[in-house]
């Protein structure tokens, strides 16, 4: 079908779609500079009447947030990349054959993410109490939700393995590669976008990791920042204000990062179909 | 020994190897929680014995239980509505935003990068935005619908019986979208552009180009996508806290929410484990009918 | 030369025996509490002054967020690593005390010369006692009244704030300015504790409790909370609002009377822009019984500690501090015997007052040790009433029939 509109267009419709999804961010942005009882204001400001955006600093300071952000981090860092090492493999296999071996560890790899992680706390914590890993609460944490993440990662991963041809790595097995070689040199380079993807997603939603960070991180030097946040809940009252200003400095950077990341990403994978 | 080493380089010990390195960690570190949850719906609990594996068993008493408690019916209906309205919309919403984005104009990519806001906003962030959203009085929500002439008088999302469960939907939505709309791109992105340009120069339409080439080629992203996102909204749980804890009157309660409230708030943990026993159930039906589907899937 | 050696070597072998003596043996305190995580407070506060003045205690204090206070503790009595001291909200208290997991400390109360059972308001009290035996006390507490905007009074030709729940639905009639988004009243009868919170009060000023809920009284004042929703002059969203966000709404000038507490001074005084006050909760009949809520949190001393007397005194100091809880923490005393100060704001001055006489009214919610799951059927009642699912009293009996099978277990 030949596209009368122009790029442009397209380009229109685009922002216009993504304002109106962005509507809760924006949102989030003024929230932060308004006062307190501005929020319930009816009818609601679209900006506020007087912005405060000496919050900002002041949670910045409040909150030691160079630290939360830091084990933020390190827990996302570490949780994509015990992720990627096992689920990667695991995804390759499941991918290559179809047998009734391949149906039930698929099934058990999905079946073993479904319980909430509310539910999975208290056993956990028991558990890693009896072999002391509560003493390392950042180690504890990455390992619960390596595990949470992980089956998500490799039904995705899966899928993208799907899309290599087997025929590549079937010729490489002739030309004298072992499996391991054939899967290091021609396998793995070309799902090489995928896993990227979902490595990336794996990172960011792990950034946020907060029911096992709450309850196995006690001391808080080593909280993240999703911890941090909830610190502004109090019994009876809440510093709405705060919260939205906190969120901004933890999202924006993410945000920012996240979009230019997957510019380079994505456009490696729509100019390279596999042919 | 060296058989040994070859046949894990080389063999079917390579891909054992593979896949039990990652079933073990997953096994320890979230099959023996589950082993405990379950375990725990068949036993009698108290907060002094939260910490052992064995506690007096119950038989199904606290299946019993559950069912005659009276919101568990309209937990289940809710449940139901809210995992089918949840993953159509955001299916649906997503693979049309994957579509379009698909095609090529300036900006594109990194204008779809945004829609991933979803995802790095905290839960408790995108709550709290939501219930404001979706307040009746100061919501923004209904002052946009009252200005396109939509509804007359102020609709009160979150605490009309009628409304509350798709008050969680729609935030649920818009919080799902992202994650429908970037895998499918994905999958969209592996379709090799020349099969379209032939079935063109056959005469395909749109339409029939789609059907017929676009979504079978989908179908393990598709399958990959839905299964997932049904287990994610099963789980989803920081929009209740924030929007209607469930309420009024347990109208926009669902199983996982009831599940926490149980075990969290009213600290009963053999009916809170039972539930999500239950809810287990669900997904392992919907899981085996995933994994039956892939083996019609075509590889490469 | 003799002597000299004879007296380095006594000194010698004194200094030994000294050093051989253990020093004062440290012991270490764990307390846990909500305090100190925004700003210095109660808890965190009086743990560090302590730890400094006592040499031989050594207190680790401990921030835990308000959700997580029952369920971080339950899981650290089951591995093991229960804190000495913890502050629970004041209707959890009975979920630990009823099964003997806080400590009994009757008698060191007794015998104790810094507390005084007989200073502490009956509320909060019984929130900490358990079959005739204390287990804990009352950290600070506070409780609801009716907060009502002045200016929006005096132009409905008001001059003073309702004393019956039917005056209310009179007034609200009256406030209720639809052109300008003003609503006569707002509250918060959410699906949670907070809307048990502000219902209870009701049951219990209609001659029952947590035990009896389906009261005629009960029913009357849910029909009438049902009429000002359906006529529009209480919001609809007052099933889904806690407090916090209700009483914004009534701040920013959206309704002109509000139901809430003490915490809501501070944020009122800067941002209410007309003149309010605040009265004690209405009754049902005119001149008839008071009830309120009691709100607040209770120290314990968990029943497993190794430490219990050195628990003890560091009780005892928080407790002899409780002068300073509202000059410098904002909070109220669970004892008659203490004056607050005078900040100097007219407004929390006066508000302080009333709240002060409410608290001689506030009955505690419970205490009983299934608390929360007669909380649900409570707030699910209300809402059911509130929403018309239900007539008031079939709502109110339904949860009479869920709350006597939790009380004959």
């Amino acid at each position: 079908m030949t596209r009368t509109y122009t790029p442009w267009f397209l380009l229109v419709v685009a922002l216009a779609l993504a304002a109106v999804y962005l509507f809760p961010l924006y949102w989030m942005y003024v929230t932060s500079l308004k006062t307190g009882s501005e929020i319930f204001a009816n009818p609601p400001t679209f900006w506020p009447n007087s912005p405060n955006p000496g919050v900002y600093p002041e949670v910045w300071a409040r909150r030691t947030m160079p630290t939360f952000l830091m084990n933020s981090v390190l827990i996302a860092g570490g949780v994509t990349a015990i992720t990627v090492i096992l689920g990667t493999g695991c995804a390759y296999v499941l991918a290559r054959y179809r047998n009734v071996w391949i149906d039930i560890g698929l099934f058990c790899v999905l079946m073993l993410q479904v319980l909430p992680a509310s539910v999975m706390v208290t056993p956990l914590f028991v558990g890693f109490n009896q072999i002391g890993l509560l003493n390392y609460p950042r180690t504890a944490v990455v390992l619960a939700a390596a595990a949470k993440a992980m089956p998500f990662f490799v039904v995705l991963v899966r899928a993208t393995f799907m899309s290599v041809p087997r025929e590549l790595e079937e010729a490489a097995l002739v030309d004298g590669n072992s499996r391991v070689g054939a899967f290091f040199s021609i396998v793995l380079p070309l799902a090489r976008n995928g896993i990227l993807v979902c490595a990336i997603l794996t990172f960011m939603s792990s950034f946020g990791e907060y029911i096992y960070s709450k309850s196995i991180i006690q001391s808080p030097l080593l909280q993240p920042a999703s911890v941090g946040l909830s610190g502004f809940l109090g019994p009876n009252s809440t510093d709405w204000s705060s919260i939205m200003a906190y969120s901004a400095i933890y999202v924006t950077p993410i945000l920012l990062a996240f979009v230019i990341l997957q510019r380079r990403i994505v456009s490696g994978l729509t100019s390279g179909a596999l042919k | 020994m060296s058989r040994f080493f070859s046949w894990l380089r080389d063999g079917v010990g390579f891909d054992i190897l593979l896949v039990g390195a990652a079933l073990a960690f997953l096994l320890a570190l979230a099959g023996a929680p589950l082993l405990y949850n379950v375990l725990m719906s068949f036993q009698q609990v108290d907060m002094f014995t939260l910490g052992v594996l064995f506690r007096p068993f119950v038989g199904f008493d606290n299946y019993v239980a559950v069912v005659q408690q009276p919101e568990f019916w309209l937990v289940t209906r809710n449940t139901l509505i809210f995992v089918f309205g949840s993953m159509t919309g955001q299916f649906i919403l997503g693979f049309a935003l994957a579509l379009f984005f698909a095609q090529n104009f300036p900006g594109a990519a990194t204008i779809r990068g945004l829609f991933l806001v979803s995802w790095v906003m905290p839960g408790l962030v995108v709550g709290a935005i939501w219930s404001w959203i979706l307040a009746g009085d100061f919501g923004v929500l209904n002052v946009i619908l009252k200005g396109l002439g939509i509804i007359d008088a102020n609709v009160f999302w979150k605490s009309d019986p009628n409304f509350s469960i798709w008050a969680v939907i729609i935030a649920n939505i818009w919080l799902g979208l992202a994650f429908n709309m970037l895998l499918l791109s994905v999958g969209l992105a592996a379709i090799p552009r020349d099969l379209y340009e032939a079935a063109e120069l056959d005469g395909a339409n749109a339409f029939q180009r789609f059907w017929t080439i676009t979504l079978p080629m989908m179908r393990s992203t598709i399958g990959a996508v839905l299964s997932l996102g049904l287990i994610g909204t099963l789980q989803q749980f920081d929009l209740f806290p924030a929007l209607t804890e469930g309420g009024p009157a347990n109208t926009s309660n669902v199983a996982g929410f009831w599940s926490w409230q149980l075990s969290f708030q009213l600290y009963d943990f053999a009916k809170g484990a039972t539930v999500s026993v239950m809810m287990f159930l669900l997904v392992l039906f919907a899981s085996i009918v995933y994994v039956r589907s892939t083996r019609h899937e075509v590889r490469g | 030369m003799q002597y000299t050696k004879l007296g380095l070597l006594a000194g010698l072998a004194f200094g030994a025996l000294v050093a051989a003596t253990p020093a004062y043996a440290q012991v270490t305190l764990k307390v846990w509490s909500i305090d100190g995580n925004d700003r210095p407070g109660i808890a965190d506060t009086f743990s560090k002054e302590f730890d400094e003045a006592n040499e031989d205690i050594v207190v680790e204090y401990r921030y835990i967020p308000f959700d997580e206070l029952v369920n971080e503790t339950l899981r650290a009595f089951a591995t093991g690593n229960a804190p000495d001291i913890v502050s629970f909200d004041n209707p959890d208290f009975a979920l630990f005390s009823s099964r003997g997991a806080m400590l009994d400390i009757t008698d060191r109360v007794a015998n104790s010369e810094i507390i005084s059972k007989a200073e502490y308001f009956e509320g909060p009290l019984n929130s900490v006692t358990w079959d005739g035996k204390l287990f804990g006390l009352p950290k600070y507490t506070d409780t609801i009244g009716i907060f009502y905007n002045k200016d929006l009074f005096a132009k409905a030709g008001l001059t003073e704030p309702p004393t019956t729940w039917a005056q209310v639905a009179e007034y609200a009639e009256k406030l209720t300015d639809p052109a300008n988004n003003v609503y006569g009243i707002t509250f918060s009868a959410r699906a949670g504790e907070e809307g048990t919170f502000q219902f209870l009060p009701v049951i219990q000023m209609s001659g029952g409790n947590a035990d009896k809920v389906n009261t005629e009284g009960a029913a009357q004042v849910l029909d009438i909370w049902k009429s000002l929703i359906d006529n529009g002059y209480a919001s609809r969203d007052v099933l889904s609002l806690g407090q916090w966000d209700s009483t914004g709404v009534f701040n920013s000038g959206n309704a002109a009377m509000a139901i809430s507490g003490p915490w809501e001074i501070d944020r009122m005084v800067e941002d209410a822009k007309f003149d309010w006050g605040v009265a004690l909760l209405p009754t049902i009949e005119e001149g008839g019984a008071r009830s309120s809520a009691l709100g607040g949190f209770n120290w314990g001393i968990m029943a497993n500690t190794q430490h219990p007397d050195e628990a003890f005194r560091l009780l005892e100091y928080y407790v002899s501090q409780e002068d300073r809880l509202f000059p410098e923490f904002g909070n109220l005393p669970a004892r008659g015997d203490i004056e607050l100060p005078v900040t100097g704001i007219e407004k929390k001055d006066a508000a302080l007052k009333v709240f002060q006489e409410q608290l001689q009214y506030a009955q505690p919610r419970g205490p009983h040790p299934e608390w929360q799951k007669i909380s649900k059927a409570i707030y699910d009642a209300e809402q059911q009433a509130l929403t018309g699912q239900m007539p008031a009293m079939d709502a109110l009996n339904q949860a009479q029939t869920v709350i006597d099978g939790i009380f004959n277990q």
